[in-house]
């Protein structure tokens, strides 16, 4: 039961990472290895804001904003003009990205880790003397609304339906009279700035930040778009929880704790065996 | 050079084209060899030598995969890990069997070679199906699940990693030779009907289904070599460093083999091993070189390199600029101007001495090219590298 | 197209055909040295960084002390660290760049795995080592060149079971698989306890993690406060033994905590939520009285603006012990070669009548092997 509910926690933060990836891959067709980043500098941003105020919340409101101005400055400075050019050619400057990020965080902080105290929300006792705390409540009840919300943005607004709209076809977008430019870009802005909401999950659950943070949930996150179906907003959310779930239960067998990484990515190859697209992705038949 | 005749001229080229990758590693192989066998090669240069030319066979196999087949494959450093774990474990028992440090290390090779390929098989048959960036996770999370349960083997020595017995400072020559190996297997592979056949899948699957190409057979043999040239990559690290360490398998190698590959240019095997080379180089010599507080800007100084790197090699906006200003052009102005110095020829001399051949139509690039020498500097680019003859004609 | 690539490669033969013949070894790289360099390498990028960068800190801070009263007989001392990010390979390679630069002893590397790399490159050359902090046994029993100034991992993994269960009836472990370090500590730790006659889950409970997953330490936590476990074992370094410490705190499960050396420098990872009793086994104390400790302290902190952790202390060790040694030897001759330098140094420390008193411990010998022999303390963490 703890392990279910530890399990939950994480798969929330993977979800929120997910959620990040998928968009962004989805709409700009490329793999932002420099997400987990994103993460990371959020973290970072919360560290020094809260040293600064002392309170969490104008923390995190900071963590947004420099988040999504980051995002938008690497879509601006290193996406973009790649624009048109081979999809690989803007995994490798993500990449790039990713290790100027990690590279200037231990410039600035040093690469000793960095205790974060966002402050302990205390735990409730729920039935059979299962106690959760409080901050995991609240990890999966907002991911829960920002996803929610999220769905109903692309669904239900106008910018919504010009993202699947250039999603599905950029260039008949592009026909159709949508600024494809800047709905990337909106994209961007909105994956960082769930990136700097996971970042304060993250810190709810894992107090501390080192510059290399960003990295492994950011993989593990990947996975988790990719088991959900990438592309897919409620996809991402279900492998982000799932993956976390399994994980959690990995760890909590001595037999299997070793082999947790294998048994994670085991799962993506079996899902991925019989749902090609992922759980939750779309079939996209042939044209010829 | 000096083509009279049509005919033998163009076998002459095709000649060539095809030895330039053989002649670019021989370039490495041979100066080494020479001071290496007499027994004073710098302890650095021989692993630099060593690295290179199995950063060498990983990306050209990785490029059979990404560049020929057109499936992306971000899980090349688990078939290097099957190699060095299995090949080295191999290694070690045929130590005490055998006495040849070489011939262990061909056999080992083989073995660890035939290992990996063996996994190529066993994770392609049922994945190759996937498409894009699918296919492209499951091989990542390959490589994971490989080195973790590797790590994990008591045999192969836990956490500490395997132990292995260094070959010893010529390794680079036995090295070089395999990537020798690798780079005529690969070239002459893709220069046969079935390399036809894989590029084909590459530019249209669907298309080349219909002509009869048998889809299946070909992803699944090409994963097959690219694994099997990874796990001898493996191996040659096996017999550089001990112990063979699986955090160094990680995701974040497999991407650096792909960065091999993606600026060396898709299914372009001399771009490959340029890439693998300069880019070793550079790693080495940032690493050694930035030392103590200075470490932490290796990272920044690394990553700003390949920022610009791919965005000089793929921004479309830079395209005009990329078409003045590359190798081809320095090499043929430096080429006009050794020639105008040479010959001091004022009127007509310019016209490089190969353009001459009238079956060659020059292609736009080269024209403007050609054309740059005499033009003066109207158009908008900022360019100076073509302009730069004028100042050789004051001379 | 072809003209151009044929070029290209004439042009890489010509440049490698020079390097070539510039790069033969020379007999020497150390006679035109100028001062005693001493070389290292260790993480100092990536997830270890703080680690390595500990060690820098503390032998730098021994360099300069040393230079500023006058080095040895007139000649000063030069330090040096490459970064290997804890791999194997770049350890090697980060060695034989140090020992073309002229590196005439050396501290091997911060982490076992690399240091073991580092052995043996070292040992074709016969290059003294001393390491700080590579603790796992395999590391000097490489060769004899190979000494340490840290515990070995199995002696602390004895010396955990034996106190550990002097006090406490149930045992919650976590250890790291994927590191040497803390598998290392913790298969002397489960060989102990089956000698002391304990049997794994009724005396003592197991739960592990890895590289992959060293964040989120709630199910082990949670499992080993549901087994009813009286205090938390924790083999492994402070970064994430922080973490453990301010999940237990979390769940309000705060039974004392017991590591050994990586866990100091746990001090500033706890926050403010961590109540337990926080202690393990260091040969360094941060808050000892002794005099060498505080001169050492005060100095890190006016050079640093930081507290030295126990890598700190063991990296300004091995500096010291290595120039001891030197005086000892008196060595005269700034261009000595290593294999030569090794030859002097390692019977003064393997002799039996070297001893050293530093920061972090009194009277340390050296046996045969390498491994130093040194009073282990239990520290309780003071905050």
């Amino acid at each position: 039961m703890n392990t279910l509910i530890n399990g939950l926690c994480l798969g929330g933060i993977y979800a929120l990472i997910a959620l990040g990836y998928t968009m962004v891959y989805g709409i700009a067709k490329m793999l932002n290895f420099a997400h987990g980043d994103i993460i990371m500098v959020g973290a970072y941003t919360i560290f020094s804001t809260l040293a600064l105020m002392g309170h969490p919340i104008p923390a995190v409101i900071v963590a947004v904003v420099v988040c999504t101005v980051l995002g938008l400055l690497t879509e601006r400075v290193a996406y973009r003009p790649l624009r048109g050019a081979s999809p690989l050619a803007v995994l490798i400057t993500a990449i790039g990205v990713s290790y100027l990020l990690q590279s200037i965080a231990q410039l600035i902080y040093g690469s000793k880790s960095q205790s974060v105290s966002m402050g302990n929300l205390g735990s409730v006792t729920l039935f059979n003397n299962v106690s959760v705390s409080i901050s995991s409540i609240l990890t999966l009840g907002l991911c829960l609304i920002i996803m929610v919300a999220l769905t109903l943005f692309v669904k239900k607004t106008k910018v919504g339906c010009a993202m699947l709209a250039v999603s599905e076809d950029r260039a008949a977008a592009q026909l159709m009279g949508i600024n494809v430019n800047g709905i990337i870009t909106l994209t961007f802005a909105i994956g960082s700035a769930l990136a700097a909401f996971a970042s304060t999950f993250y810190l709810m659950q894992i107090p501390s930040v080192t510059p290399t943070l960003g990295s492994m949930p950011g993989i593990k996150a990947f996975t988790a778009a990719v088991i959900g179906g990438i592309g897919s907003i409620p996809g991402a959310m279900i492998g982000g929880i799932l993956l976390g779930v399994i994980e959690k239960f990995a760890l909590s067998v001595p037999v299997l704790a070793p082999y947790t990484t294998a048994i994670e990515f085991g799962l993506l190859i079996v899902i991925l065996l019989f749902r090609p697209t992922g759980l939750l992705g779309k079939k996209r038949r042939e044209k010829v | 050079m000096n083509a009279q005749q049509k005919l033998p001229a163009e076998k002459k080229k095709i000649k060539l084209k095809h030895y330039i990758n053989y002649l670019l590693i021989l370039a490495l192989l041979i100066p080494f060899s020479i001071t290496g066998l007499a027994g004073n090669i710098k302890g650095s240069t021989s692993l630099l030598l060593t690295q290179i030319a199995y950063s060498m066979i990983l990306a050209v196999s990785l490029n059979l995969v990404v560049g020929f087949l057109g499936e992306l494959s971000l899980g090349h450093a688990g078939f290097m890990c099957v190699g060095a774990y299995l090949g080295g474990y191999f290694a070690n028992q045929m130590h005490a069997v055998i006495g040849s440090k070489l011939v262990v290390l061909i056999l080992s090779a083989l073995v660890g070679g035939l290992m990996a390929a063996l996994f190529g098989l066993l994770i392609g048959l049922p994945t190759l199906r996937l498409k894009g960036d699918y296919l492209a996770i499951v091989t990542l999370a390959f490589g994971e699940i490989v080195r973790t349960v590797f790590m994990n083997q008591e045999i192969f020595g836990g956490a500490l990693g395997l132990d292995t017995q260094k070959y010893g400072k010529t390794l680079y020559i036995a090295a070089l030779v395999f990537a020798i190996v690798t780079v005529f297997v690969a070239q002459n592979l893709m220069r046969s009907k079935h390399g036809r056949a894989i590029q084909a899948i590459r530019d249209n699957e669907i298309a080349a289904r219909a002509m009869g190409v048998n889809i299946t057979y070909y992803k699944l043999a090409v994963f097959v070599i690219a694994a099997f040239f990874a796990g001898i990559a493996g191996v040659i690290y096996a017999h550089n460093t001990t112990p063979v360490d699986y955090g160094f398998f990680s995701f974040n190698y497999s991407i650096e083999i792909l960065v091999m590959v993606v600026l060396g240019g898709m299914g372009n095997i001399t771009g490959s091993l340029l890439a693998a080379t300069v880019l070793t180089f550079i790693n080495v010599k940032l690493t050694t070189q930035l030392s103590g507080d200075l470490a932490a800007l290796k990272f920044l100084l690394y990553a700003l390199i390949l920022i610009l790197m791919v965005m000089w090699n793929n921004a479309p906006k830079l395209a005009g600029l990329r078409a003045k200003v590359n190798f081809r052009n320095l090499v043929l102005w430096i080429k006009q101007t050794v020639f105008r110095l040479t010959h001091k020829t004022p009127e007509g001399g310019e016209e490089p001495p190969t353009n001459a051949a009238w079956d060659k139509i020059p292609t736009k690039i080269e024209m403007d090219a050609v054309l740059s020498t005499d033009l003066k500097p109207d158009r908008s680019f900022e360019a100076d590298k073509p302009q730069a003859p004028t100042k050789g004609d004051k001379q | 197209m072809k003209k151009f690539t044929k070029l290209a490669c004439l042009v890489f033969a010509l440049v490698f055909c020079a390097m070539g013949l510039i790069s033969c070894g020379s007999a020497s790289y150390t006679a035109n040295n100028t001062t005693y360099v001493i070389g290292c390498t260790g993480p100092l990028t990536g997830d270890a960084a703080s680690y390595g960068q500990s060690v820098n800190n503390g032998a730098k801070l021994a360099v300069k002390e040393i230079n500023e009263k006058g080095g040895l007989n007139g000649v000063l001392f030069s330090f040096e660290m490459v970064d290997d990010v804890a791999a194997a390979d770049k350890a090697a390679i980060g060695y034989t760049s140090l020992f073309e630069k002229g590196m005439q002893i050396s501290l091997g590397s911060v982490t076992s795995g690399s240091a073991k790399s580092f052995a043996e490159a070292a040992k074709e050359d016969n290059v003294l080592f001393m390491t700080p902090s590579a603790s796992a046994a395999d590391v000097i029993a490489v060769g004899d060149h190979g000494f340490r100034v840290c515990f070995g991992d199995p002696q602390q993994g004895t010396i955990a079971a034996e106190e550990l269960t002097k006090t406490y009836t149930k045992i919650g472990v976590i250890y790291d698989t994927s590191d040497p370090y803390s598998s290392g500590i913790y298969e002397a730790f489960e060989e102990k306890m089956g000698a002391l006659n304990k049997t794994k889950d009724t005396d003592y409970v197991v739960k592990t993690f890895n590289k992959e997953s060293n964040k989120d330490f709630s199910t082990q936590v949670g499992d080993l406060k549901a087994a009813g476990c009286d205090v938390l074992f924790l083999p492994f370094y402070y970064t994430e033994a922080g973490l453990v410490a301010k999940k237990a705190a979390q769940e309000n499960y705060n039974v004392p905590i017991f590591g050994c050396d990586g866990l100091d420098g746990i001090a500033d990872q706890l926050g403010n939520t961590v109540t337990a009793e926080v202690k393990y086994i260091t040969p360094f104390d941060l808050n000892s009285e002794d005099a060498a400790v505080k001169a050492f302290v005060d100095a890190y902190k006016a050079e640093y603006n930081a507290l030295p952790d126990q890598f700190a202390a063991d990296g300004y060790d091995a500096v010291m012990i290595l120039f001891e040694a030197m005086k000892k030897a008196n060595v005269n001759d700034v261009t000595i070669s290593a294999s030569d330098l090794t030859d002097l140094i390692k019977p003064i420390l393997t002799g039996g009548e070297f001893k050293y008193s530093g920061v972090t411990g009194k009277n340390m010998t050296w046996d045969a092997e390498g491994s130093c022999n040194k009073d282990a303390n239990i520290v309780t963490l003071d905050r």
